[in-house]
């Protein structure tokens, strides 16, 4: 404690060791100011929060400097939803005592969260919207607005206080109660609320019921109210009540209304409902059946690289084994070998195996080896004008006896092993002339002119085409 | 009886946060201690 003249600290004397001043009066005042502190927190320790905030403000009247009762003061304000004020008392209290204040840390604790500040002012905002609602006997608007400002603020005593006298105003005495059941939890000793809770305790009590019939019956004797739950239900008093057809005709238009419910509510939710189930099955089905059109394509690409694999594998088993059976026309030639090594004489075996091996193919694919073309040459040398002989005879025999069937592929082969063989070539043409061929008769008449020209055979067959064109 | 439309003026505006600063510096802070320092001032004026 410090004097109020010089600004010493005091003793436990009555008067100030450094400038004499009388300070006996004044250190009374400041025992009150802390009596009353300690009062109201006291006060504030059992939620008796307007008798804290009513010691502390006296605290404050006695002493202004008390920064403990300004700062627990504004803790208070706080704590019943008067932010603004409890700013003030911190802000102050932060001017009187700049240093170890602990009104710093309050106030540190609102201003560094701008999001709860504006929730605050928001509240506060609201609050007064509602309040304004009031005044404009907007009453509904003014508890949906208070309604939200607890939502934001729950310990917003006079906001809730404010609730419940408009509950009271409506007479929904539960709400109202429910309401000052909070204020009671939030300050026990609230002279507002416990007025109001007072006035709802009798409104709601069963002994005086009778007094709020009377009292409602006065207001208005032709209605009864009662309360179904949140609902309050107003009955006239001279209604009379249906009886007989008229009753079984409410019940039929009731049962029509519930039935047109059902219709309009209940079976719109349950098709929702369907469809939504219905719209879920089917993309899980869409999801299968995207998942197995990927396995097709899949195992698709996979049959096409299989068939790919497949051609390329013939083609190189063909490759290996030649075209049209290559392998078989070796075969041939080497039988064909073998059977002139073992028996020279054996022409007729050497020449079926020679005429096996088909002479297309021998030209094209095995004519790039020398061995087999020599091997073939060699061979065809050597029993090639047996052969031809052989064939040239029967071929001419059977020519002769106008056996052209037989003559034709006899002779054939005659020319084909000896081509220079023209008597053969020329009978071949004859053979084809006689049998009706005469395609192959020209063909052949033409390949004498060509082979062996100036000859006998040669002016013949010029002769024999001739014929052939003039009697086309 | 509590009467609706009296008990609804005994409720007033709430002051927001950007009224703070004034309410502040219209706060009257006189406490006792001035005043008793005040009279004893004028006290002894009086006397000299």
């Amino acid at each position: 404690m410090r004097c109020y003249n010089c600004g010493c600290n005091l003793s436990e004397h009555d008067f100030c060791t450094s400038c004499g001043a009388d300070v006996s009066l004044y250190k009374k005042i400041i025992y009150i100011s802390n009596r009353f502190y300690n009062e109201g927190l006291e006060k504030a320790s059992v939620r008796d929060l307007t008798g804290a905030i009513s010691s502390l403000r006296q605290s404050l009247k006695f002493n202004k400097n008390n920064v403990e009762a300004r700062n627990l003061l504004g803790l208070v304000y706080f704590e019943t939803g008067e932010v603004v004020a409890a700013l003030s008392e911190w802000v102050i209290s932060k001017n009187l005592r700049p240093k170890k204040n602990i009104a710093d840390d309050y106030i540190d604790m609102i201003q560094t969260n701008p999001s709860r500040l504006d929730t605050i002012n928001q509240t506060i905002k609201k609050y007064n919207q509602a309040l304004t609602y009031c005044h404009q006997d907007s009453l509904d608007l003014a508890i949906i607005q208070l309604k939200k400002v607890l939502s934001l603020n729950p310990k917003f005593i006079r906001a809730h206080q404010l609730l419940a006298l408009l509950y009271i105003n409506n007479e929904d005495w539960e709400k109202a109660k429910r309401e000052l059941t909070k204020c009671v939890q939030i300050d026990t000793n609230n002279t507002i609320t416990l007025r109001y809770l007072k006035e709802v305790d009798e409104m709601l009590a069963p002994e005086e019921g009778v007094k709020t019939n009377n009292r409602k019956k006065n207001q208005s004797d032709e209605v009864i109210k009662y309360q179904s739950g949140n609902e309050t239900i107003i009955q006239p008093m001279n209604m009379k009540e249906g009886k007989g057809v008229g009753s079984l005709l409410n019940l039929g238009i009731g049962l029509v209304i519930g039935i047109a419910i059902a219709y309009c509510l209940i079976l719109p939710a349950r098709i929702q409902t369907a469809k939504a189930n219905i719209n879920d099955e089917l993309r899980i089905v869409s999801e299968q059946s995207d998942a197995k059109t990927a396995t097709i394509d899949e195992l698709e690409q996979q049959l096409s690289e299989l068939q790919e694999s497949n051609s390329n594998l013939e083609q190189d088993l063909q490759a290996y084994m030649g075209k049209d059976g290559s392998l078989q026309s070796l075969d041939s030639l080497m039988k064909a070998a073998n059977a002139y090594l073992t028996n020279p004489e054996d022409i007729t075996t050497v020449a079926d195996y020679l005429e096996e091996i088909d002479l297309d193919i021998q030209s094209e694919e095995v004519e790039k080896s020398e061995a087999f073309e020599g091997l073939y040459n060699t061979l065809l040398a050597l029993v090639g004008p047996s052969v031809a002989e052989s064939y040239y005879n029967d071929g001419y025999e059977a020519y002769r006896q106008e056996n052209y069937e037989d003559a034709i592929p006899n002779l054939e082969k005659a020319f084909q092993y000896d081509p220079t063989n023209g008597e053969a070539l020329y009978n071949l043409a004859n053979a084809y002339y006689r049998s009706g061929k005469e395609e192959e008769a020209k063909a052949a008449y033409q390949q004498i002119i060509e082979l062996f020209p100036g000859t006998e055979k040669a002016s013949k067959s010029e002769t024999f085409l001739a014929e052939m064109e003039s009697e086309e | 009886m509590i009467n609706f439309e009296e008990e609804l003026k005994k409720f007033h505006p709430s002051l927001e946060v950007e009224d703070a600063e004034e309410a502040i510096y219209n706060q009257d802070l006189t406490d006792m201690a001035d005043l008793m320092v005040k009279v004893v001032k004028e006290s002894k004026a009086a006397e000299e």
